[in-house]
């Protein structure tokens, strides 16, 4: 298969660079590695800040793809630079494909809570991560039948924890705790919730709005402090640790369920990929621009760009503007080695 | 043989002398005021060792340390036989200087220089050879220390060659002592050599004395390449003091003192200054110590705070809060100083004591939640602590292995632990860890518990040593899993996967628990060995002790001993600490797992 565009990434990011490249007459072929497009916000009910469908985003990224070649189902076995405007990528279903110029649109990984053990994740029945809690939303199962009297979040669960080895704030994970405790306290009125933070990074518009009316209007409780560790009872309720540094004292607290937020991390099994066609990563393993502000979507290789949060964590708006921006740079590029 | 010299002296051996006067004034000294800073009991026991058969293990110690150094050729042949051939040659030359004295001009038998320069004085009275056959020796033993130093001056150049990476930087004092102790032998050579026509010589003196022909008759010459040697010596003897070849003579003293059953009581006096000054600085702890990888922090092991402890400067309170106390430098040095008892009375000494309150302990009614029968004996009490709560599928895997083999036990601290203790006296808060040790002692030797079980070495260790629980067994997990297993309560079936096992340090260097948890893995998988042996395990990087450690650096700590464990290319790692488990299972690319889930896993 021939292409102008190779985009390896079938998430918001990647969708969305691709309905826009093919807006310019350009042959676009687009891999996603699962059977359906859409990536992370695939398994999200609502998004932040004003709820808005999950699905609805993802339906009408679908739409605009234009003539843009999906293949779904496989990722790319290998990837080599021939010459300066030729690249050839083996997927892993053996099809060939040739193409002027890739994007990497692969995104990110949550960081999987089970390395976190104090935490109990896999361990305890009612430990839970956000992932999971939206997969919950979206089958509308909630917290169970059972309405539960007390349910605590753990902010920052492996992002800023130089102890499991992630040192970057995921950015998303503050404000969608204070969504997801807003969703539980309308779903179960009577219930306690509280948050265990370090601190709360809302700098989105309207994220501090909503952030005071889930105090105000919803009565959900702020707690400062890390949670220290997690232990189950007899009965299957969970015990967690805490220190209230704001009170300066410790703290234990007898909850129904909790609800880690797993941090961004980057996807390092593409690091096959970027060791291939010598990309540079940060320390953080997530992939490096050119630089980080004018050239953002473009990476020491010419040909090759990047887009989304495999640059690092980004919101949802932020992915698609880049998407744009990162299509516009393409089409340059193009346009460019057309013209010699 | 007879006298050349009526009266047995010439000035040249002015400069040694005044060297050999100053040394024995400064050690003797020394000595008497290491040995009345003695307490009265530790008196008594220096003085009944040395009376006793236990003396002949003291003098066997010397023979070994000291002249042989028996462990340095275990770690390396050639670095071995660079350090025997000049104590034990050096000590030789000593010894029949004093023979040749005593047999063949016994009028001068207690004059200090006149063994050393028994060549210049005497004539051989031809045809005799009376002294060929220490002539012969003497030679032999020259040439071997020879060897020795020629051996040492190309370490200062590739020491990789002699078994170190690394070797201690040196000081001028040490520098001083070093180029004179080079040249003392060659120019004994060169002297003996000159005057090797008259007083005779063998293979070695005599042939250069033929080589040299008419230079070496020339009586100028000889008298400069004697005073030269004389003068050698001297720069040596009057550097000793200021260098590590202190550790030469402290090191008897050190012996004497540590098989009376001697330790430190603090980080400077009495005991601690012989061990002190016993470092020999030979850099065998560099390369040991798990700080060497991570950037600059090779400059705080242990050789380099044994000398700031030294010169009694203040930062050595700094070096000893970077120490990691996982006692592979105490486990590798030749000397056996004990320098993390050294930084732990360091740390003790600085320790601020009187800002803690332990009040809320009495105030604290723990429960022990109990699943034992209280009729009935043999009863196991677990104690998970702080790092096993942080872990909590060790626990886990453990119970369930325990309700396999039916066993009862109890769970001393479900809901939250009073601290071990063992993180305060790392830091040098023994006292103040009193207070934690009473309240646990209290809790355990009321739940008339016969065995206290553990899964975390660090508690085990301090359990073991700081508490007094009379009848009450102290167990770490692995060994009570072993225990069960012989006792066939739980059957595994052996994997067909590979493992490597890691040696907690407070576990294996720490409580010298090193064969159980083998047997354990034995049963259970195909055991790997490491490229390390089991007691020179490296630290995991996670430990407590450390104060200083960022967690870069402590990562860094981490990679290098995952490298040496998986040298064999394991497909699991196996550990029986949680804080080691902590440690490797986020930066080890293979399953990671603790001892007790493996067996859990295994199980039929």
């Amino acid at each position: 298969m021939e292409g102008d565009v190779l985009i390896i990434g079938g998430g918001p990011a990647g969708m969305e660079t691709a309905s826009r490249i093919s807006d310019f007459k350009r042959n676009v072929i687009l891999v996603e590695k699962e059977r359906e497009l859409g990536g992370h916000i695939l398994k999200w009910d609502r998004l932040f800040p004003d709820g808005i469908l999950a699905s609805d985003i993802t339906n009408e990224l679908k739409a605009s793809l234009g003539n843009t070649k999906v293949i779904l189902g496989s990722y790319l076995a290998s990837i080599e630079k021939r010459d300066d405007y030729h690249f050839v990528a083996q997927l892993s279903s053996g099809e060939i494909i040739r193409c002027s110029s890739v994007v990497l649109a692969t995104g990110f990984k949550l960081f999987p809570a089970q390395k976190k053990q104090e935490y109990g994740y896999g361990l305890y029945d009612r430990v839970i991560t956000n992932e999971d809690l939206e997969t919950r939303f979206k089958k509308s199962e909630g917290l169970g039948k059972e309405a539960p009297k007390r349910v605590g979040f753990v902010h920052c669960v492996g992002s800023r924890d130089e102890k499991i080895c992630n040192k970057q704030c995921s950015k998303l994970c503050c404000i969608t705790a204070v969504k997801q405790a807003i969703e539980l306290k309308q779903l179960y009125p009577d219930a306690e919730i509280f948050c265990f933070y370090m601190d709360l990074r809302m700098y989105g518009r309207g994220y501090e709005d909503l952030y005071l009316e889930a105090q105000s209007k919803y009565g959900i409780r702020f707690i400062r402090g890390r949670v220290s560790e997690i232990s189950q009872d007899q009965s299957g309720l969970v015990i967690v640790k805490a220190e209230d540094t704001l009170a300066s004292r410790p703290l234990k607290i007898t909850l129904d369920w909790v609800i880690l937020m797993a941090g961004i991390i980057s996807e390092r099994e593409n690091d096959y990929l970027t060791q291939q066609l010598s990309l540079q990563l940060g320390e953080d393993g997530f992939i490096n621009s050119l630089d980080p502000i004018i050239k953002t979507d473009q990476t020491n290789i010419p040909g090759v760009f990047v887009t989304g949060s495999a640059t690092g964590p980004k919101t949802l708006p932020e992915v698609l503007s880049e998407a744009r921006s990162t299509a516009l740079t393409v089409n340059e590029y193009l346009n460019k080695i057309k013209n010699g | 043989m007879k006298e050349r010299i009526i009266f047995g002296y010439d000035p040249f051996v002015i400069p040694f002398t005044l060297g050999v006067i100053f040394i024995l004034l400064y050690l003797g000294t020394g000595t008497v005021r290491i040995l009345l800073s003695l307490k009265r009991e530790e008196a008594i026991n220096l003085l009944s060792s040395i009376f006793s058969v236990k003396i002949f293990k003291t003098f066997k110690d010397i023979l070994f340390d000291v002249l042989l150094h028996i462990k340095i050729f275990k770690r390396n042949i050639l670095l071995g036989y660079m350090h025997t051939s000049i104590a034990f040659g050096w000590f030789m030359l000593i010894f029949i200087g004093h023979i040749e004295v005593i047999l063949y001009t016994p009028q001068r038998n207690g004059v200090i220089y006149y063994p050393v320069f028994f060549r210049y004085f005497v004539m051989e009275t031809s045809q005799t050879l009376r002294g060929a056959f220490f002539f012969f020796l003497m030679d032999l033993f020259l040439l071997i220390v020879i060897s020795g130093v020629a051996l040492a001056i190309y370490k200062r150049f590739r020491s990789v060659r002699l078994g170190m990476k690394r070797t201690t930087r040196l000081k001028t004092g040490d520098k001083i002592a070093l180029w004179s102790l080079w040249m003392i032998f060659p120019l004994r050579l060169l002297a003996e050599s000159f005057t090797a026509d008259i007083s005779g010589g063998s293979f070695l003196t005599s042939t250069i004395n033929n080589l040299l022909g008419r230079f070496a008759e020339s009586t100028l010459y000889m008298d400069t390449i004697w005073w030269a040697y004389s003068c050698a010596l001297a720069l040596f003897l009057f550097a000793l003091p200021f260098s590590r070849y202190m550790h030469i003579p402290t090191e008897i003293l050190l012996i004497f003192l540590r098989n009376a059953g001697i330790k430190s009581t603090s980080s400077r006096d009495g005991f601690a200054e012989s061990e002190i000054y016993s470092c020999s600085s030979c850099g065998i702890c560099i390369d040991a110590c798990p700080m060497s990888v991570s950037g600059n922090k090779s400059e705080y092991t242990s050789v380099y705070l044994l000398r700031k402890l030294r010169r009694r400067r203040q930062d050595s309170l700094f070096m000893a809060e970077q120490c990691l106390m996982c006692g592979k430098c105490v486990e590798l040095c030749p000397v056996e100083i004990d320098s993390c008892r050294l930084k732990l009375l360091k740390k003790r000494e600085n320790f601020p004591n009187k800002i803690f309150d332990y009040d809320y302990l009495g105030k604290r009614e723990p429960v022990v939640e109990s699943r034992a029968n209280l009729e009935k004996k043999s009863k196991v009490l677990y104690y998970a602590g702080c790092m096993t709560h942080l872990t909590p599928q060790i626990y886990r895997s453990l119970f369930n292995i325990m309700d396999r083999a039916k066993i009862e036990y109890s769970f001393m601290d479900r809901d939250g632990s009073i601290c071990c203790g063992r993180p305060l006296i790392l830091s040098g808060g023994e006292n103040a860890a009193k207070d934690l040790v009473e309240a646990n002692s209290k809790i355990i030797l009321s739940s008339n518990a016969d065995i206290l079980l553990l899964s975390c070495p660090i508690c085990f260790k301090v359990f073991n040593e700081n508490y007094n629980l009379k009848g009450v067994k102290v167990m770490h997990h692995s060994q009570y899993i072993n225990l069960l297993i012989q006792e066939e309560k739980i059957k595994l079936k052996k994997g067909d996967f590979s493992v490597v096992y890691h040696d907690p340090c407070d576990l294996g260097r720490g409580s010298l628990v090193y064969t159980e948890p083998r047997e354990v893995i034995s049963a259970a998988a195909i055991l790997k060995e490491s490229s390390n042996l089991p007691n020179e395990s490296i630290c995991c990087g996670g430990s407590l002790a450390s104060r200083r450690f960022t967690q870069s650096e402590r990562d860094s700590v981490t990679l290098h001993s995952l490298e040496k464990l998986n040298v064999n290319n394991p497909q699991k790692l196996v550990t029986s600490c949680p804080l080691c488990l902590k440690s490797f299972a986020k930066l080890n690319k293979r399953e990671t797992l603790d001892i007790a889930q493996l067996v859990e896993n295994q199980m039929i």
